[in-house]
């Protein structure tokens, strides 16, 4: 009487963890085996509400001097733009070339230097910079109290 | 029926191949299979090189980060730096509440939403790094904050769905 209770104890216990690891390993396995999935972007997908709605805008119709006149201020448009990008690149260009001399220059100086020069920095990453403002912050502004709460949808697979 | 159950047509004849058709019909595309989201070589870079370059721009204005994702995606085009991915991660939406002046209630004033854009860059050359990053400040739009960093695994991960079942499962095996 006292010797079976332990012994079943035991066979029992070890028996049933044994099938509860290997079930958990099955279900372990069944969801590893799907891919895990990208998240959806919701900047991609119109809400509904502005593909269901049949409101059409009616334009006046232009005049003659009206659209040649908008012609051509879109040629002026153009015409500035391709200025400001061939600046841009010549710009870079004289970037890259000014570098190339000043590498050579130093090559010519010392080896070592040249060498340390063409080395990869690793202080560069990582790099942070907020953009210019329309209107930087005021000095003395009290903003009232309040908080920012994350409302962001949370997907699952 | 013996005649109608005959297809036989000799190779040698000229009546070879008679009752062919499909090369008629327009070719079938094979069906696309979906493929599985695997996570690309992350590059170290040798030590004149860069590796794999994330330049991620994050902003509550969307036209003015995806122009200006556009923007740095054609550069890189036109400088002939090799682009990996170009890619927008998730939105995030932010509900910003005051505290009124008289009273204790919080009030909503606005529902923000968090725009981010990324493109990967591979092979950038270490003294072209600084004329780069010098063109895209210039350029940078109102608004937009930038971030140059390394590609790492986790910022891969951030972008894949979580799946509680399968962690709570690993952490009760371990």
């Amino acid at each position: 009487p006292c010797r079976a209770q332990p012994k079943k104890k035991k066979k029992v216990d070890v028996k049933k963890e044994q099938a509860q690891k290997e079930r958990m390993k099955k279900k372990i396995k069944k969801l590893e085996k799907a891919a895990p999935e990208l998240i959806p972007i919701e900047d991609f997908i119109t809400p509904l509400k502005y593909s269901e709605s049949n409101r059409v805008r009616s334009l006046p119709a232009l005049s003659p001097e009206e659209s040649e006149k908008r012609v051509l201020l879109l040629k002026k448009w153009c015409l500035f733009k391709q200025k400001q990008d061939e600046a841009e690149k010549k710009a870079i260009k004289a970037l890259v070339e000014s570098q190339q001399e000043a590498l050579k220059e130093l090559r010519l100086e010392s080896e070592e230097l040249y060498e340390a020069a063409i080395r990869r920095d690793e202080g560069l990453f990582p790099f942070e910079r907020d953009g210019p403002s329309y209107t930087p912050p005021l000095p003395g502004y009290d903003p009232p109290e309040g908080k920012c709460i994350d409302i962001t949808k949370v997907y699952t697979q | 029926d013996a005649l109608l159950g005959c297809h036989r047509s000799y190779r040698s004849r000229p009546t070879h191949g008679i009752g062919k058709f499909k090369y008629l019909l327009p070719k079938e595309v094979p069906k696309k299979r979906k493929e599985k989201v695997q996570m690309k070589e992350i590059s170290a870079g040798t030590e004149y090189q860069y590796g794999d370059v994330n330049i991620q721009m994050t902003s509550y204005d969307l036209c003015l980060v995806e122009h200006f994702a556009q923007y740095v995606h054609r550069l890189c085009n036109r400088l002939s730096i090799r682009v990996n991915e170009s890619y927008a991660m998730p939105t995030k939406t932010n509900e910003v509440l005051f505290l009124e002046e008289r009273g204790s209630k919080m009030q909503l004033d606005a529902v923000l939403t968090t725009h981010q854009r990324v493109v990967q860059i591979r092979g950038l050359s270490s003294t072209f790094a600084p004329i780069l990053l010098e063109i895209i400040q210039s350029n940078q739009p109102e608004g937009v904050h930038l971030l140059v960093k390394q590609h790492t695994e986790a910022d891969f991960k951030s972008r894949l769905k979580s799946r509680p079942e399968l962690e709570e499962l690993l952490a009760q095996m371990s």
